[in-house]
Protein backbone atom coordinates (compact mmCIF):
# COMPACT_ATOMS: atom_id res chain seq x y z
CA UNK A 1 0.00 0.00 0.00
CA UNK A 2 1.38 3.73 -0.79
CA UNK A 3 -0.88 4.84 1.83
CA UNK A 4 -2.68 3.93 4.57
CA UNK A 5 -4.65 5.63 7.43
CA UNK A 6 -5.91 3.64 9.92
CA UNK A 7 -8.93 5.71 12.92
CA UNK A 8 -7.56 8.98 11.01
CA UNK A 9 -9.49 11.79 13.18
CA UNK A 10 -9.63 15.50 13.51
CA UNK A 11 -12.13 17.53 15.25
CA UNK A 12 -12.53 21.00 15.36
CA UNK A 13 -14.45 21.48 18.87
CA UNK A 14 -17.41 19.68 18.74
CA UNK A 15 -17.11 19.34 15.14
CA UNK A 16 -15.65 15.95 13.84
CA UNK A 17 -14.48 17.09 10.44
CA UNK A 18 -13.27 13.71 10.05
CA UNK A 19 -14.28 10.48 11.96
CA UNK A 20 -12.44 6.78 12.16
CA UNK A 21 -11.53 6.81 8.44
CA UNK A 22 -9.10 4.13 7.48
CA UNK A 23 -8.17 4.29 3.80
CA UNK A 24 -5.66 2.17 1.30
CA UNK A 25 -4.41 3.08 -1.34
CA UNK A 26 -2.10 0.79 -3.50
CA UNK A 27 0.51 2.35 -5.89
CA UNK A 28 -0.42 3.26 -9.73
CA UNK A 29 -3.97 3.85 -8.81
CA UNK A 30 -6.38 7.20 -9.38
CA UNK A 31 -8.74 7.25 -6.63
CA UNK A 32 -11.53 9.71 -6.74
CA UNK A 33 -12.48 11.52 -3.44
CA UNK A 34 -16.60 12.81 -3.50
CA UNK A 35 -18.61 14.14 -1.02
CA UNK A 36 -21.12 17.23 -0.12
CA UNK A 37 -19.16 20.53 0.77
CA UNK A 38 -17.86 20.31 4.42
CA UNK A 39 -17.39 16.38 4.15
CA UNK A 40 -14.29 16.62 5.14
CA UNK A 41 -12.54 15.93 2.00
CA UNK A 42 -9.98 18.77 2.40
CA UNK A 43 -9.28 18.17 5.59
CA UNK A 44 -8.29 14.76 4.68
CA UNK A 45 -6.10 16.20 2.43
CA UNK A 46 -4.67 18.15 5.16
CA UNK A 47 -4.22 15.91 7.77
CA UNK A 48 -1.81 13.28 5.66
CA UNK A 49 -0.03 16.45 4.13
CA UNK A 50 0.90 17.23 7.47
CA UNK A 51 -1.14 20.44 7.00
CA UNK A 52 -3.25 19.73 10.39
CA UNK A 53 -1.75 17.83 12.99
CA UNK A 54 -4.47 14.48 13.68
CA UNK A 55 -5.99 13.87 16.88
CA UNK A 56 -4.43 10.90 18.83
CA UNK A 57 -5.00 7.41 18.03
CA UNK A 58 -4.66 8.23 14.91
CA UNK A 59 -2.16 6.36 12.20
CA UNK A 60 -0.87 7.06 8.83
CA UNK A 61 1.45 5.03 6.40
CA UNK A 62 3.12 6.55 3.47
CA UNK A 63 5.61 4.40 1.58
CA UNK A 64 5.99 2.29 4.33
CA UNK A 65 6.52 4.77 6.32
CA UNK A 66 4.76 5.91 9.42
CA UNK A 67 4.22 9.85 9.21
CA UNK A 68 1.43 10.29 11.56
CA UNK A 69 3.45 13.54 12.97
CA UNK A 70 5.36 14.84 10.77
CA UNK A 71 5.71 18.28 9.78
CA UNK A 72 4.44 19.47 6.07
CA UNK A 73 7.72 19.69 4.56
CA UNK A 74 9.12 16.13 5.54
CA UNK A 75 5.91 14.70 3.91
CA UNK A 76 6.73 16.69 1.03
CA UNK A 77 10.57 15.52 1.25
CA UNK A 78 9.39 11.50 1.51
CA UNK A 79 7.31 11.92 -2.02
CA UNK A 80 3.92 13.27 -1.54
CA UNK A 81 2.68 16.21 -3.27
CA UNK A 82 -0.27 17.71 -3.22
CA UNK A 83 -2.25 21.07 -4.87
CA UNK A 84 -4.44 23.49 -2.78
CA UNK A 85 -7.90 24.28 -3.62
CA UNK A 86 -7.39 27.85 -3.35
CA UNK A 87 -4.43 27.55 -6.00
CA UNK A 88 -1.84 28.94 -3.80
CA UNK A 89 0.71 30.17 -6.44
CA UNK A 90 3.49 32.44 -5.83
CA UNK A 91 1.75 35.00 -7.50
CA UNK A 92 5.40 37.33 -7.22
CA UNK A 93 7.47 35.06 -8.92
CA UNK A 94 8.02 34.18 -12.14
CA UNK A 95 6.41 30.98 -13.72
CA UNK A 96 9.79 29.36 -14.04
CA UNK A 97 10.97 30.04 -10.36
CA UNK A 98 7.75 28.93 -9.59
CA UNK A 99 8.36 25.54 -11.08
CA UNK A 100 11.73 25.33 -10.37
CA UNK A 101 10.89 25.91 -6.26
CA UNK A 102 8.35 22.49 -6.86
CA UNK A 103 11.66 21.09 -7.35
CA UNK A 104 13.69 22.02 -4.24
CA UNK A 105 13.95 18.92 -2.36
CA UNK A 106 15.89 17.80 -5.78
CA UNK A 107 18.58 20.17 -5.64
CA UNK A 108 21.83 17.85 -5.91
CA UNK A 109 23.87 21.01 -3.83
CA UNK A 110 24.06 21.98 -0.71
CA UNK A 111 23.67 25.16 1.22
CA UNK A 112 27.45 25.66 1.42
CA UNK A 113 28.09 24.82 -2.03
CA UNK A 114 25.47 27.70 -2.91
CA UNK A 115 27.35 29.95 -0.74
CA UNK A 116 30.51 29.39 -2.60
CA UNK A 117 28.97 30.38 -5.97
CA UNK A 118 31.08 28.14 -7.81
CA UNK A 119 30.45 27.30 -11.42
CA UNK A 120 29.44 23.53 -11.13
CA UNK A 121 26.52 24.92 -9.39
CA UNK A 122 25.71 27.20 -12.06
CA UNK A 123 25.83 24.38 -14.48
CA UNK A 124 23.61 22.31 -12.01
CA UNK A 125 20.90 25.20 -11.86
CA UNK A 126 20.91 24.99 -15.89
CA UNK A 127 20.28 21.61 -16.06
CA UNK A 128 17.51 22.11 -13.28
CA UNK A 129 16.01 25.06 -15.41
CA UNK A 130 16.00 23.04 -18.80
CA UNK A 131 14.51 19.70 -17.18
CA UNK A 132 11.99 22.64 -16.16
CA UNK A 133 11.39 24.43 -19.55
CA UNK A 134 10.93 20.80 -20.75
CA UNK A 135 7.68 20.00 -17.70
CA UNK A 136 5.90 23.57 -18.60
CA UNK A 137 6.28 22.75 -22.33
CA UNK A 138 4.91 19.65 -21.68
CA UNK A 139 1.67 21.49 -19.64
CA UNK A 140 2.06 24.16 -22.40
CA UNK A 141 3.00 27.14 -20.40
CA UNK A 142 6.75 27.16 -21.89
CA UNK A 143 5.83 30.95 -23.88
CA UNK A 144 5.54 32.18 -20.31
CA UNK A 145 8.13 30.78 -18.45
CA UNK A 146 9.72 34.96 -17.62
CA UNK A 147 6.43 36.02 -16.92
CA UNK A 148 4.95 36.81 -13.55
CA UNK A 149 2.43 34.00 -12.07
CA UNK A 150 -0.29 36.40 -10.97
CA UNK A 151 -0.08 37.67 -14.72
CA UNK A 152 -1.54 34.14 -16.04
CA UNK A 153 -5.09 33.23 -16.95
CA UNK A 154 -7.42 30.59 -14.59
CA UNK A 155 -6.69 27.88 -16.67
CA UNK A 156 -3.19 28.31 -17.24
CA UNK A 157 -2.46 29.12 -13.18
CA UNK A 158 -4.31 25.39 -12.68
CA UNK A 159 -1.80 24.01 -15.28
CA UNK A 160 1.26 26.05 -13.21
CA UNK A 161 -0.10 24.33 -9.73
CA UNK A 162 -0.17 20.92 -11.57
CA UNK A 163 3.73 21.34 -13.22
CA UNK A 164 4.76 22.88 -9.45
CA UNK A 165 3.66 20.02 -7.96
CA UNK A 166 5.10 17.42 -9.86
CA UNK A 167 8.03 18.51 -10.36
CA UNK A 168 9.41 17.55 -7.07
CA UNK A 169 8.76 13.84 -9.06
CA UNK A 170 6.57 12.79 -6.30
CA UNK A 171 5.49 8.92 -5.82
CA UNK A 172 1.44 10.54 -5.04
CA UNK A 173 0.40 13.19 -5.92
CA UNK A 174 -2.84 14.59 -4.52
CA UNK A 175 -5.44 17.26 -5.97
CA UNK A 176 -7.80 19.20 -4.77
CA UNK A 177 -10.82 20.25 -7.01
CA UNK A 178 -8.10 20.38 -10.45
CA UNK A 179 -10.75 21.67 -12.24
CA UNK A 180 -12.91 23.48 -10.35
CA UNK A 181 -13.87 27.00 -12.46
CA UNK A 182 -12.57 25.34 -15.81
CA UNK A 183 -14.76 25.31 -19.13
CA UNK A 184 -16.06 22.14 -20.51
CA UNK A 185 -13.32 22.77 -22.66
CA UNK A 186 -10.53 23.46 -20.25
CA UNK A 187 -11.34 20.29 -18.01
CA UNK A 188 -10.71 18.04 -21.39
CA UNK A 189 -7.92 18.98 -22.21
CA UNK A 190 -6.40 19.15 -17.97
CA UNK A 191 -7.27 15.97 -17.85
CA UNK A 192 -5.73 15.18 -20.58
CA UNK A 193 -2.76 16.44 -19.42
CA UNK A 194 -3.21 15.07 -16.15
CA UNK A 195 -3.35 11.40 -17.67
CA UNK A 196 -0.18 12.29 -20.03
CA UNK A 197 1.56 13.10 -16.95
CA UNK A 198 0.45 9.90 -14.73
CA UNK A 199 2.05 7.77 -17.70
CA UNK A 200 5.15 9.68 -18.09
CA UNK A 201 6.06 9.70 -14.33
CA UNK A 202 4.56 6.85 -12.68
CA UNK A 203 2.41 8.54 -10.44
CA UNK A 204 -0.28 7.82 -7.96
CA UNK A 205 -3.38 10.01 -7.95
CA UNK A 206 -5.95 11.13 -5.69
CA UNK A 207 -8.51 13.73 -6.78
CA UNK A 208 -11.17 15.76 -5.03
CA UNK A 209 -13.48 16.73 -7.71
CA UNK A 210 -17.50 17.74 -7.72
CA UNK A 211 -17.45 17.77 -11.80
CA UNK A 212 -19.05 14.05 -11.51
CA UNK A 213 -18.13 13.06 -15.22
CA UNK A 214 -13.67 13.84 -14.23
CA UNK A 215 -14.21 11.21 -11.67
CA UNK A 216 -16.60 8.63 -13.39
CA UNK A 217 -14.34 8.78 -16.00
CA UNK A 218 -10.66 8.90 -15.09
CA UNK A 219 -10.88 6.80 -11.59
CA UNK A 220 -10.37 3.42 -10.85
CA UNK A 221 -11.96 3.79 -7.64
CA UNK A 222 -13.90 6.17 -5.58
CA UNK A 223 -14.27 6.96 -1.40
CA UNK A 224 -17.56 8.68 -0.49
CA UNK A 225 -16.88 11.25 2.04
CA UNK A 226 -20.12 12.40 3.86
CA UNK A 227 -19.80 14.47 7.93
CA UNK A 228 -16.44 13.02 7.90
CA UNK A 229 -16.98 9.58 7.51
CA UNK A 230 -16.22 7.40 4.79
CA UNK A 231 -19.73 6.23 3.67
CA UNK A 232 -18.49 3.98 0.51
CA UNK A 233 -16.06 2.89 -1.68
CA UNK A 234 -15.74 1.02 -5.06
CA UNK A 235 -15.94 1.17 -8.69
CA UNK A 236 -17.67 4.62 -9.79
CA UNK A 237 -20.42 2.17 -11.67
CA UNK A 238 -21.00 0.83 -8.09
CA UNK A 239 -20.75 3.99 -6.16
CA UNK A 240 -23.35 5.33 -8.98
CA UNK A 241 -25.90 3.16 -7.76
CA UNK A 242 -25.02 3.24 -4.01
CA UNK A 243 -28.31 4.35 -2.06
CA UNK A 244 -26.23 5.94 0.54
CA UNK A 245 -23.95 8.34 -1.77
CA UNK A 246 -27.54 8.82 -3.79
CA UNK A 247 -28.89 10.05 -0.58
CA UNK A 248 -25.76 12.46 0.82
CA UNK A 249 -24.30 13.86 -2.63
CA UNK A 250 -25.93 12.91 -5.73
CA UNK A 251 -29.57 13.56 -4.95
CA UNK A 252 -32.15 10.78 -4.02
CA UNK A 253 -33.85 9.41 -7.24
CA UNK A 254 -38.26 10.34 -7.06
CA UNK A 255 -40.73 8.83 -8.31
CA UNK A 256 -43.91 10.74 -9.24
CA UNK A 257 -45.93 9.73 -6.29
CA UNK A 258 -42.96 11.42 -3.96
CA UNK A 259 -42.62 13.97 -6.90
CA UNK A 260 -46.35 15.23 -6.50
CA UNK A 261 -45.94 15.51 -2.32
CA UNK A 262 -43.05 17.52 -2.60
CA UNK A 263 -44.51 19.76 -4.73
CA UNK A 264 -47.84 19.81 -3.02
CA UNK A 265 -45.95 21.00 0.30
CA UNK B 1 28.51 41.83 -25.97
CA UNK B 2 26.65 38.90 -25.94
CA UNK B 3 29.55 36.42 -25.40
CA UNK B 4 31.04 38.45 -22.98
CA UNK B 5 27.80 38.09 -21.27
CA UNK B 6 28.51 33.93 -21.57
CA UNK B 7 31.09 34.20 -19.77
CA UNK B 8 30.44 36.27 -17.05
CA UNK B 9 27.91 34.03 -16.62
CA UNK B 10 30.03 30.95 -16.59
CA UNK B 11 32.68 32.39 -13.98
CA UNK B 12 30.62 34.46 -11.87
CA UNK B 13 33.80 35.21 -9.93
CA UNK B 14 35.33 36.99 -13.38
CA UNK B 15 32.63 39.83 -12.86
CA UNK B 16 33.33 40.45 -9.66
CA UNK B 17 37.23 41.08 -10.14
CA UNK B 18 36.28 43.44 -13.36
CA UNK B 19 34.46 45.02 -10.74
CA UNK B 20 36.95 45.52 -8.05
CA UNK B 21 39.55 46.58 -10.36
CA UNK B 22 37.04 49.27 -12.10
CA UNK B 23 36.18 50.21 -8.52
CA UNK B 24 39.75 50.16 -7.20
CA UNK B 25 40.56 52.79 -10.01
CA UNK B 26 37.27 54.78 -9.15
CA UNK B 27 38.90 57.47 -6.24
CA UNK B 28 42.05 58.34 -8.60
CA UNK B 29 39.85 59.44 -11.36
CA UNK B 30 36.63 61.04 -9.53
CA UNK B 31 37.17 61.78 -6.12
CA UNK B 32 38.99 65.42 -5.45
CA UNK B 33 38.73 65.83 -1.34
CA UNK B 34 38.72 63.50 1.48
CA UNK B 35 35.42 63.75 1.65
CA UNK B 36 34.15 61.71 -1.00
CA UNK B 37 36.87 58.73 0.16
CA UNK B 38 34.34 58.91 3.24
CA UNK B 39 30.99 58.95 1.80
CA UNK B 40 31.90 56.22 -0.60
CA UNK B 41 33.13 53.68 2.29
CA UNK B 42 29.99 54.54 3.87
CA UNK B 43 27.94 53.85 0.42
CA UNK B 44 30.18 50.22 1.11
CA UNK B 45 29.28 49.96 4.40
CA UNK B 46 25.42 50.49 3.41
CA UNK B 47 25.37 48.20 0.76
CA UNK B 48 26.43 45.83 2.86
CA UNK B 49 23.31 46.20 5.24
CA UNK B 50 21.26 46.63 2.85
CA UNK B 51 22.47 43.51 0.68
CA UNK B 52 21.86 41.74 4.04
CA UNK B 53 18.18 43.78 4.47
CA UNK B 54 17.46 42.56 1.27
CA UNK B 55 17.58 38.69 2.00
CA UNK B 56 15.36 38.46 5.04
CA UNK B 57 12.91 41.31 3.77
CA UNK B 58 13.05 41.15 0.09
CA UNK B 59 13.57 37.75 -0.28
CA UNK B 60 12.38 36.10 2.58
CA UNK B 61 9.48 38.30 3.39
CA UNK B 62 9.87 38.44 7.36
CA UNK B 63 9.08 42.25 7.89
CA UNK B 64 12.47 43.01 10.48
CA UNK B 65 12.74 46.61 12.09
CA UNK B 66 15.54 45.38 14.47
CA UNK B 67 18.68 44.99 11.91
CA UNK B 68 20.23 48.43 13.00
CA UNK B 69 20.63 46.44 16.64
CA UNK B 70 22.30 43.92 15.11
CA UNK B 71 24.24 46.35 13.25
CA UNK B 72 24.99 48.04 16.65
CA UNK B 73 26.14 44.46 17.72
CA UNK B 74 28.51 44.28 15.07
CA UNK B 75 29.56 47.60 15.46
CA UNK B 76 30.26 47.28 19.47
CA UNK B 77 31.76 43.56 19.19
CA UNK B 78 34.57 45.81 17.31
CA UNK B 79 34.84 48.44 19.19
CA UNK B 80 34.89 45.99 23.02
CA UNK B 81 37.30 43.81 21.14
CA UNK B 82 39.50 46.50 20.35
CA UNK B 83 39.01 48.49 23.76
CA UNK B 84 39.49 45.21 26.18
CA UNK B 85 41.34 42.80 24.08
CA UNK B 86 43.21 45.49 21.30
CA UNK B 87 42.29 43.61 18.20
CA UNK B 88 42.61 45.15 14.92
CA UNK B 89 39.70 44.51 11.83
CA UNK B 90 41.74 41.18 10.84
CA UNK B 91 40.16 40.00 14.41
CA UNK B 92 36.95 41.89 15.35
CA UNK B 93 35.45 41.45 11.46
CA UNK B 94 35.25 37.59 12.09
CA UNK B 95 34.18 37.95 15.28
CA UNK B 96 31.63 40.37 14.50
CA UNK B 97 29.93 38.49 12.07
CA UNK B 98 29.77 35.20 14.38
CA UNK B 99 28.27 37.49 16.75
CA UNK B 100 25.83 38.89 15.16
CA UNK B 101 24.87 35.38 13.50
CA UNK B 102 24.08 34.13 16.97
CA UNK B 103 21.87 37.52 17.68
CA UNK B 104 20.44 36.89 14.30
CA UNK B 105 19.15 33.26 15.72
CA UNK B 106 17.27 35.19 18.52
CA UNK B 107 15.90 37.53 15.84
CA UNK B 108 14.36 34.55 13.72
CA UNK B 109 12.81 32.87 16.74
CA UNK B 110 9.91 35.44 16.41
CA UNK B 111 9.31 35.02 12.92
CA UNK B 112 7.76 31.61 13.74
CA UNK B 113 4.63 32.93 15.14
CA UNK B 114 4.60 36.29 14.31
CA UNK B 115 4.07 37.92 11.01
CA UNK B 116 3.91 40.94 9.17
CA UNK B 117 3.34 44.19 11.41
CA UNK B 118 3.46 42.16 14.72
CA UNK B 119 6.96 40.82 13.80
CA UNK B 120 8.11 44.39 12.90
CA UNK B 121 7.01 45.03 16.49
CA UNK B 122 8.68 42.41 18.18
CA UNK B 123 11.98 42.94 16.07
CA UNK B 124 11.80 46.60 16.38
CA UNK B 125 11.58 46.05 20.62
CA UNK B 126 14.57 44.03 19.65
CA UNK B 127 16.78 46.13 18.11
CA UNK B 128 15.91 49.52 20.61
CA UNK B 129 16.59 47.03 23.77
CA UNK B 130 19.98 46.40 22.57
CA UNK B 131 21.15 49.88 21.91
CA UNK B 132 19.63 50.45 25.15
CA UNK B 133 21.17 48.19 26.74
CA UNK B 134 24.24 49.53 24.92
CA UNK B 135 23.49 52.91 26.08
CA UNK B 136 23.21 51.87 30.07
CA UNK B 137 26.10 50.05 30.09
CA UNK B 138 29.53 50.92 31.49
CA UNK B 139 31.16 47.69 29.90
CA UNK B 140 30.40 49.73 26.41
CA UNK B 141 31.62 52.74 27.77
CA UNK B 142 27.70 53.81 27.89
CA UNK B 143 26.69 57.49 26.11
CA UNK B 144 30.67 58.40 25.95
CA UNK B 145 31.14 56.55 22.85
CA UNK B 146 33.75 54.17 22.11
CA UNK B 147 36.61 55.97 20.37
CA UNK B 148 40.26 55.65 18.19
CA UNK B 149 39.27 52.39 17.03
CA UNK B 150 42.20 51.79 14.96
CA UNK B 151 42.07 51.49 11.39
CA UNK B 152 44.06 48.23 10.38
CA UNK B 153 47.50 48.21 9.04
CA UNK B 154 48.66 45.71 6.25
CA UNK B 155 52.66 45.67 4.84
CA UNK B 156 53.17 48.77 7.48
CA UNK B 157 51.47 50.96 5.45
CA UNK B 158 48.52 52.43 8.24
CA UNK B 159 44.91 52.46 6.35
CA UNK B 160 43.96 55.30 8.71
CA UNK B 161 43.00 58.15 6.44
CA UNK B 162 39.15 57.89 4.06
CA UNK B 163 40.76 57.83 1.06
CA UNK B 164 42.46 54.79 2.24
CA UNK B 165 39.96 53.05 3.72
CA UNK B 166 38.20 53.10 1.01
CA UNK B 167 40.02 50.42 -0.15
CA UNK B 168 39.05 47.64 3.20
CA UNK B 169 35.55 48.70 3.00
CA UNK B 170 35.07 48.34 -0.67
CA UNK B 171 36.12 44.58 -1.34
CA UNK B 172 34.56 43.35 2.13
CA UNK B 173 31.66 44.90 0.00
CA UNK B 174 32.64 43.31 -3.01
CA UNK B 175 32.94 40.12 -1.22
CA UNK B 176 29.65 40.41 0.81
CA UNK B 177 27.80 40.96 -2.34
CA UNK B 178 29.33 37.87 -3.92
CA UNK B 179 27.88 36.39 -1.14
CA UNK B 180 24.44 37.39 -1.55
CA UNK B 181 24.34 36.84 -5.11
CA UNK B 182 25.51 33.05 -5.04
CA UNK B 183 22.77 33.16 -1.68
CA UNK B 184 20.01 34.42 -3.95
CA UNK B 185 20.58 33.19 -7.39
CA UNK B 186 20.73 29.52 -6.25
CA UNK B 187 17.82 26.96 -4.66
CA UNK B 188 18.06 28.69 -1.22
CA UNK B 189 16.66 32.03 -2.86
CA UNK B 190 14.28 30.63 -4.80
CA UNK B 191 12.92 28.66 -1.41
CA UNK B 192 13.24 32.30 0.16
CA UNK B 193 10.88 33.58 -2.00
CA UNK B 194 8.36 30.88 -1.52
CA UNK B 195 8.34 31.12 1.91
CA UNK B 196 7.75 35.00 1.36
CA UNK B 197 4.72 33.90 -1.34
CA UNK B 198 2.84 31.35 0.68
CA UNK B 199 4.61 29.32 3.50
CA UNK B 200 1.84 26.47 3.32
CA UNK B 201 2.55 25.58 -0.15
CA UNK B 202 6.19 26.07 0.33
CA UNK B 203 6.20 23.30 3.00
CA UNK B 204 4.23 21.22 1.17
CA UNK B 205 7.00 21.16 -2.02
CA UNK B 206 9.07 19.96 1.13
CA UNK B 207 10.97 22.96 1.75
CA UNK B 208 11.65 23.70 5.89
CA UNK B 209 9.88 27.03 6.37
CA UNK B 210 11.47 27.37 9.82
CA UNK B 211 14.86 26.91 9.02
CA UNK B 212 14.92 28.95 5.65
CA UNK B 213 13.29 31.57 7.63
CA UNK B 214 16.38 30.82 10.24
CA UNK B 215 18.85 30.95 7.83
CA UNK B 216 17.58 34.38 6.08
CA UNK B 217 18.07 36.13 9.32
CA UNK B 218 21.06 34.89 10.54
CA UNK B 219 22.33 35.31 7.25
CA UNK B 220 21.43 39.24 6.57
CA UNK B 221 22.29 39.35 10.42
CA UNK B 222 25.70 37.86 9.48
CA UNK B 223 25.76 41.13 6.83
CA UNK B 224 24.94 43.83 9.30
CA UNK B 225 27.19 42.56 11.69
CA UNK B 226 30.34 42.71 9.53
CA UNK B 227 28.97 46.32 8.48
CA UNK B 228 29.27 47.19 11.70
CA UNK B 229 32.58 45.92 12.46
CA UNK B 230 33.56 47.92 9.21
CA UNK B 231 31.99 51.27 10.45
CA UNK B 232 33.40 51.11 13.93
CA UNK B 233 36.94 50.93 12.20
CA UNK B 234 36.06 53.54 9.80
CA UNK B 235 38.03 56.81 10.07
CA UNK B 236 37.93 58.47 12.92
CA UNK B 237 36.86 55.28 14.82
CA UNK B 238 34.28 56.93 16.51
CA UNK B 239 31.00 54.89 17.79
CA UNK B 240 28.38 55.78 19.75
CA UNK B 241 24.86 54.53 20.80
CA UNK B 242 22.76 57.28 19.09
CA UNK B 243 24.32 56.08 15.36
CA UNK B 244 22.09 53.57 16.12
CA UNK B 245 18.54 54.36 16.44
CA UNK B 246 15.43 53.69 14.63
CA UNK B 247 16.26 56.41 12.40
CA UNK B 248 18.91 54.95 10.73
CA UNK B 249 16.80 52.11 10.61
CA UNK B 250 14.30 53.87 8.48
CA UNK B 251 17.19 54.75 6.29
CA UNK B 252 17.93 51.27 6.02
CA UNK B 253 14.69 50.17 4.88
CA UNK B 254 14.15 53.03 2.68
CA UNK B 255 17.65 51.82 0.96
CA UNK B 256 15.68 48.26 0.33
CA UNK B 257 12.20 49.71 -0.38
CA UNK B 258 13.39 52.31 -3.07
CA UNK B 259 15.92 50.30 -4.45
CA UNK B 260 13.38 47.16 -4.61
CA UNK B 261 12.07 44.81 -2.36
CA UNK B 262 13.60 41.19 -3.53
CA UNK B 263 15.64 42.40 -6.02
CA UNK B 264 19.82 41.65 -5.81
CA UNK B 265 20.84 45.11 -8.00
CA UNK B 266 18.31 47.18 -6.49
CA UNK B 267 19.07 46.75 -2.67
CA UNK B 268 22.80 47.89 -4.12
CA UNK B 269 21.55 50.85 -6.12
CA UNK B 270 19.18 52.36 -3.27
CA UNK B 271 22.14 51.74 -0.92
CA UNK B 272 24.18 54.17 -3.14
CA UNK B 273 21.42 56.70 -4.08
CA UNK B 274 19.91 57.11 -0.37
CA UNK B 275 23.42 57.46 1.30
CA UNK B 276 23.90 60.07 -1.00
CA UNK B 277 20.77 61.88 -0.79
CA UNK B 278 21.02 61.65 2.77
CA UNK B 279 24.26 63.73 2.60
CA UNK B 280 23.18 66.20 0.28
CA UNK B 281 20.13 67.07 2.78
CA UNK B 282 22.39 66.72 5.77
CA UNK B 283 21.76 70.97 5.71
CA UNK B 284 17.98 70.16 6.09
CA UNK B 285 18.35 67.70 8.94
CA UNK B 286 14.92 68.99 10.74
CA UNK B 287 13.45 67.23 7.64
CA UNK B 288 15.37 64.31 6.90
CA UNK B 289 13.05 61.35 8.67
CA UNK B 290 10.13 63.35 6.73
CA UNK B 291 11.67 63.08 3.84
CA UNK B 292 13.17 59.18 3.88
CA UNK B 293 9.44 58.27 5.74
CA UNK B 294 7.96 60.08 2.71
CA UNK B 295 9.99 57.88 0.09
CA UNK B 296 9.49 54.73 1.86
CA UNK B 297 5.53 55.50 1.24
CA UNK B 298 5.52 56.88 -1.86
CA UNK B 299 7.66 54.14 -3.56
CA UNK B 300 5.24 51.60 -2.25
CA UNK B 301 2.13 53.39 -3.45
CA UNK B 302 3.49 54.18 -7.17
CA UNK B 303 6.27 51.75 -7.80
CA UNK B 304 6.00 49.03 -5.29
CA UNK B 305 9.20 46.98 -6.62
CA UNK B 306 11.41 49.94 -6.41
CA UNK B 307 13.75 51.16 -9.21
CA UNK B 308 14.55 47.06 -9.52
CA UNK B 309 11.00 46.80 -10.78
CA UNK B 310 11.64 49.38 -13.25
CA UNK B 311 14.95 47.31 -14.34
CA UNK B 312 13.38 43.83 -14.30
CA UNK B 313 10.13 45.58 -16.61
CA UNK B 314 13.02 46.60 -19.34
CA UNK B 315 14.51 43.65 -19.76
CA UNK B 316 11.47 41.69 -19.90
CA UNK B 317 9.96 44.07 -22.52
CA UNK B 318 12.73 43.81 -24.54
CA UNK B 319 13.21 40.16 -24.22
CA UNK B 320 9.56 40.04 -25.72
CA UNK B 321 10.26 42.80 -28.11
CA UNK B 322 13.05 40.62 -29.89
CA UNK B 323 10.61 37.28 -29.62
CA UNK B 324 7.95 38.75 -31.57
CA UNK B 325 10.57 40.98 -33.64
CA UNK B 326 12.01 37.34 -34.88
CA UNK B 327 8.62 35.55 -35.45
CA UNK B 328 7.60 38.41 -37.67
CA UNK B 329 10.79 37.81 -39.85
Amino acid sequence: MLLKTKKLMKAFGGLKAINKVDFELPANEIRGIIGPNGSGKSTFFNLVSGVYEPDPGSYIEFDGKDITNEPPHKVGELGLARTFQLLRLYQDMSVINNVMSGYHTLVPYSFVDAVTGRKKIWDQEKTIKEEMMELLSFVGLADYAELNASELSGGQRRLLVLARAIAGKPKLLMLDEPAAGLSPVNVDNLMKILMRLKEKYGLTLIIIEHILKVVMDTCSKVTVLDHGEKIAEGTPSQIKDDNAVIEAYLGKKMDDEEMRKALAV
Amino acid sequence: MDKFKEIIRQYPFLGFIIAFIILMLVPSVFFTDLYQSHLASLICINIIVAAGLNIVKGFCGQVTVGHVGIYAVGSYTAGCMFLYLGSGLWLTLPAAILIAGLFGVAFAIPSFRLEGPYLALATLGGGEAIRLFIENGDFFMSTYGISNIPQPIIFGVPFDTPDKYYYIAMPVMLIAVYFSFSVLRSSVGRAFMAVREDPISAAASGINVKKHKMLAFVLSAMFAGGAGAVYAHLPPGYIHPNNYTVIEMVTFLAMVVFGGLGHIWGGIIGAIIITIVYDLTRPLYEYQLFIFGLTIVLTILFMPKGIGGFIDKYFIDRRFKTKTGAASK
